[in-house]
């Protein structure tokens, strides 16, 4: 082939239209599971992120207002008795908790009261440990993505850039014209990637501090509200 | 859960939507007309050549070129005065001064009445300049303006001038080499009808130009040339690894080569060193240049490396 019959090859070239539909439609098989593939889990994350940003704020909201009632001098038996029919989270259900076992040990005429304290503590951390478990819940695949999606991004070019060459090969021209579609197909299997990486990392990072956060607020109540027991338990013996 | 999956999915595909539909596709690259730049692939040769002149030379003159001009056969006997910093080599002179009468029976084609009647080319005094020239001979003196008549024949008259540079070989030469080399001669004549000789600085009136006392008339000592020998002569070098200081152990070895590539002279060092490793580099230098002998050289410059200086520095050897 001539360099003239080269260049006519290349101004007749199709210019098709890389828009991000055809550039998914005209890849490879493999490189279109790696694309939808990294979008499911886009989708995933942003749901995760779009659930947890609800959570978080409402378990903030939710311990100021607790907060504010449980400074407020209202007697403790009465706190106890509006909140325990219900579900409760975070701070209440650490206050519920402590005062459930502080009535049981109240309940069959004489108190037990020797190592009441240490049982209110162990339900405390118990009580803890479960609500930051229920905070945390699915952060972990929010970080899987974040580390893992640029290297599944990175596979899908890799395999698209594969095919182009070869494809390359069999046509036995190099023009660029013919060689880019193939490449950009490829790269948008990384664009995905990332697109689905880069929220998720973020997202991982700052609900990891926010559960720091939360979780520490918690034993800093269960502590002052152990001491509180505490002080009755001893005042009774 | 189901709240920031919905929203997730429909954010996403609202994306894709906007991103199919909105998104502006890649504008094409405006591919100007560029004009065309003409491109010329040059030998190096014609940049790293050095000219031939003086090296006290203060300017660089064009030396007229000599690819036409023809040496005018009959003798001119008057003598110019040669160029005060050139050697004079009479380029044109056939070869006839060589050793034996018999061994010029090639030549007598040549009609230069002049320069033959004295055969007995061991004149002893143009031994000490290296450039071994019989010069006292009456040389026939080329006139630079080309003679077109003169061009016409000059194929048929003078047959075994083809590579005069080559000639005037020192006396020591064997008989064989020398039935060889007019072998060798006889072809080139047959070969190349075109006489490479007249002008040139070395017989222009005008002084000489700034150069290298050896640089190209027509003998093109390359950089590449020079590289090869170096390369040569690296082959059979091993430099004292390990020495402490590699800085002070520069060796430069001059070395006289004869035109088979042979070491004529024992090679010598010339400079020295500080370093007390010194005298171990400079006998490993002199043994690498004894050792790889001979050397494979073009031998129609055989005036351009005759003598060279090899500088052995176990820095550029060892990575530095």
């Amino acid at each position: 082939m001539n360099p003239v019959d080269l260049a006519q090859s290349a101004l007749e070239a199709p210019v098709g239209d890389l828009s991000l539909l055809t550039l998914f439609l005209d890849a490879h098989i493999v490189v279109k599971f790696v694309m939808i593939g990294l979008l499911l889990a886009s989708i995933w994350c942003w749901a995760i992120i779009i659930d947890k940003s609800i959570l978080f704020a409402r378990t903030r909201s939710q311990m100021n207002r607790f907060e504010k009632i449980f400074w407020s001098g209202q007697s403790l038996e009465e706190l106890y008795r509006s909140l325990s029919g219900r579900g409760n989270h975070a701070l209440a259900a650490l206050f519920v908790a402590a005062m459930r076992e502080w009535k049981r040990s109240h309940e069959k005429g004489r108190a037990a009261l020797g190592s009441l304290n240490i049982r209110i503590d162990k339900v405390l951390d118990v009580t803890i440990a479960r609500e930051v478990e229920r905070l945390e819940n699915r952060l972990l695949f929010l970080a899987t993505v974040g580390a893992s999606a640029p290297f599944i991004g990175l596979f899908g070019t890799v395999w698209g850039i594969m095919t182009a060459f070869q494809a390359i090969a069999a046509s036995k021209n190099t023009n660029l014209a013919v060689v880019a579609p193939g490449i950009a197909e490829a790269l948008f299997a990384t664009a995905l990637g990332l697109f689905a990486a880069i929220p998720a990392v973020i997202a991982y990072n700052k609900f990891a501090n926010d559960v720091g956060k939360l979780s520490g607020r918690m034993e800093g109540f269960a502590d002052e509200f152990s001491a509180i027991l505490s002080r009755q338990i001893d005042e009774r013996l | 859960m189901r709240v920031g999956l919905v929203t997730s999915a429909v954010v996403h595909v609202g994306l894709i939507l906007w991103g199919t539909l909105a998104l502006p596709d890649a504008t094409p690259f405006e591919v100007t007309a560029v004009e065309s730049l003409p491109v010329d692939l040059v030998p190096i040769s014609e940049l790293t050549d050095l000219q031939r002149g003086d090296r006290t030379a203060k300017e660089i003159r064009e030396v007229p070129s000599e690819a036409e001009v023809e040496p005018t056969p009959e003798p001119e006997p008057e003598p110019q005065p040669e160029p005060p910093g050139v050697q004079p080599t009479p380029e044109p002179t056939p070869p006839t001064p060589e050793q034996t009468p018999q061994q010029a029976t090639p030549e007598p084609a040549a009609p230069e009445p002049a320069p033959e009647p004295e055969p007995a080319p061991p004149e002893p005094e143009p031994e000490p300049v290296q450039e071994s020239v019989p010069e006292p001979e009456p040389v026939p003196e080329p006139e630079p303006e080309p003679q077109p008549q003169e061009q016409a024949e000059a194929p048929s008259e003078i047959p075994d001038t083809a590579r005069p540079r080559a000639k005037p070989t020192p006396p020591k030469r064997t008989q064989t080499a020398q039935n060889k080399d007019k072998r060798n001669d006889e072809m080139a004549a047959l070969l190349n009808k075109v006489q490479p000789a007249g002008g040139g600085s070395q017989r222009n009136s005008q002084p000489a130009s700034l150069g290298a006392r050896r640089g190209n008339d027509n003998a093109k000592m390359t950089q590449s040339e020079l590289d090869s020998l170096r390369g040569q002569i690296g082959r059979c070098w091993s430099p004292p690894i390990g020495a402490a200081e590699a800085e002070g152990l520069l060796v430069k070895v001059k070395m006289q080569l004869n035109r088979d590539g042979t070491v004529a002279a024992p090679p010598k060092v010339i400079n020295t060193g500080s370093s007390q490793f010194f005298p171990a580099a400079a006998s490993a230098a002199t043994r690498a240049v004894l050792r790889c002998q001979p050397y494979q050289l073009p031998a129609d410059k055989y005036d351009a490396w005759e003598e060279v200086i090899v500088n052995f520095d176990p820095r550029e050897m060892l990575g530095g």
